[in-house]
């Protein structure tokens, strides 16, 4: 920064926050965060995407709808 | 072996692409500098209770940020300037400002200075409060916030070289202030 600006970045200096204000802040963030990994999850929440189909072959196929499925 | 650190670009394209927690390392890297930049201008009460409302508005957003930016912080300071506009509307509308106040967090300003540092920077101040809005937005986004005018340009929504123009103006205008300060420190 140049030195003309010191004297007006004095001017704006405020206290850093207390810990809980970030805190409460980022329970904002986190909300909508699970919000969002909840709605994405496979229906029964158990499986990582990418390894769902290989342990799901043998007892329902992936062609075959679920009961549970929104779609089916 | 020492971990490359990602730039807030590919977190915040990562969590746009099945990692949306990737988000909360952006917001910790920057939640500081975010809130300062709310305190600055609306008090640190209203920084309290808007900052929430900046990390949900850019994580609904972030699917639009370019990760080709290494530095989100222009990006967050101009979702948190559209925050506080929102708030000083609803506030406005409430009748709990008046209209000048509402849009001028400069009296706040000078109310938080020692009295010796208030008299001294009233001057200043007056000069600062005395420019063109979009010049101040400029100037105290460089000031403050330490952004390159480049920066400063895309919080606003800006050409570069409007940004640089504007800069370049306000700092003309301060120039024999901020001289008679130096003075007065000699």
């Amino acid at each position: 920064m140049n030195e003309d600006m010191t004297e007006l970045a004095r001017l704006g200096w405020v206290d850093p926050p207390l810990p809980g204000v970030l805190d409460a802040a980022r329970e904002v963030l986190w909300s909508a965060v699970a919000a969002e990994m909840l709605a994405t999850a496979p229906p029964d929440g158990t499986r990582a995407p990418g390894k769902a189909a290989a342990g799901q072959t043998a007892e329902t196929p992936i062609s075959q709808p679920r009961r549970d499925d929104p779609g089916a | 072996m020492r971990r490359r650190v990602e730039t807030d670009g590919a977190l915040i394209e990562r969590s746009a692409r099945g990692r949306p927690d990737a988000f909360v390392e952006v917001v910790q890297r920057h939640e500081v500098a975010v809130y300062g930049f709310l305190a600055r201008r609306a008090g640190r009460q209203a920084a309290d209770d808007l900052l929430g409302e900046v990390w949900a508005r850019a994580f609904a957003g972030r699917a639009g940020f370019d990760p080709v930016h290494p530095d989100a912080r222009p990006w967050l300071y101009g979702i948190a300037r559209n925050v506080l506009r929102a708030h000083w509307r609803a506030a406005r509308a409430a009748d709990q400002l008046p209209g000048r106040l509402a849009e001028d967090p400069w009296d706040d300003v000078i109310d938080r200075l020692d009295s010796a540092a208030a008299a001294r920077a009233r001057e200043l101040v007056g000069a600062v409060r005395a420019l063109p809005a979009e010049e101040r937005e400029v100037l105290l986004l460089v000031a403050w916030e330490q952004l390159t005018p480049a920066q400063a340009a895309a919080a606003l929504g800006i050409p570069q070289g409007t940004a640089r123009s504007r800069l370049h103006r306000a700092r003309a205008a301060l120039r024999p202030v901020l001289a008679q300060t130096a003075g007065e420190d000699s």
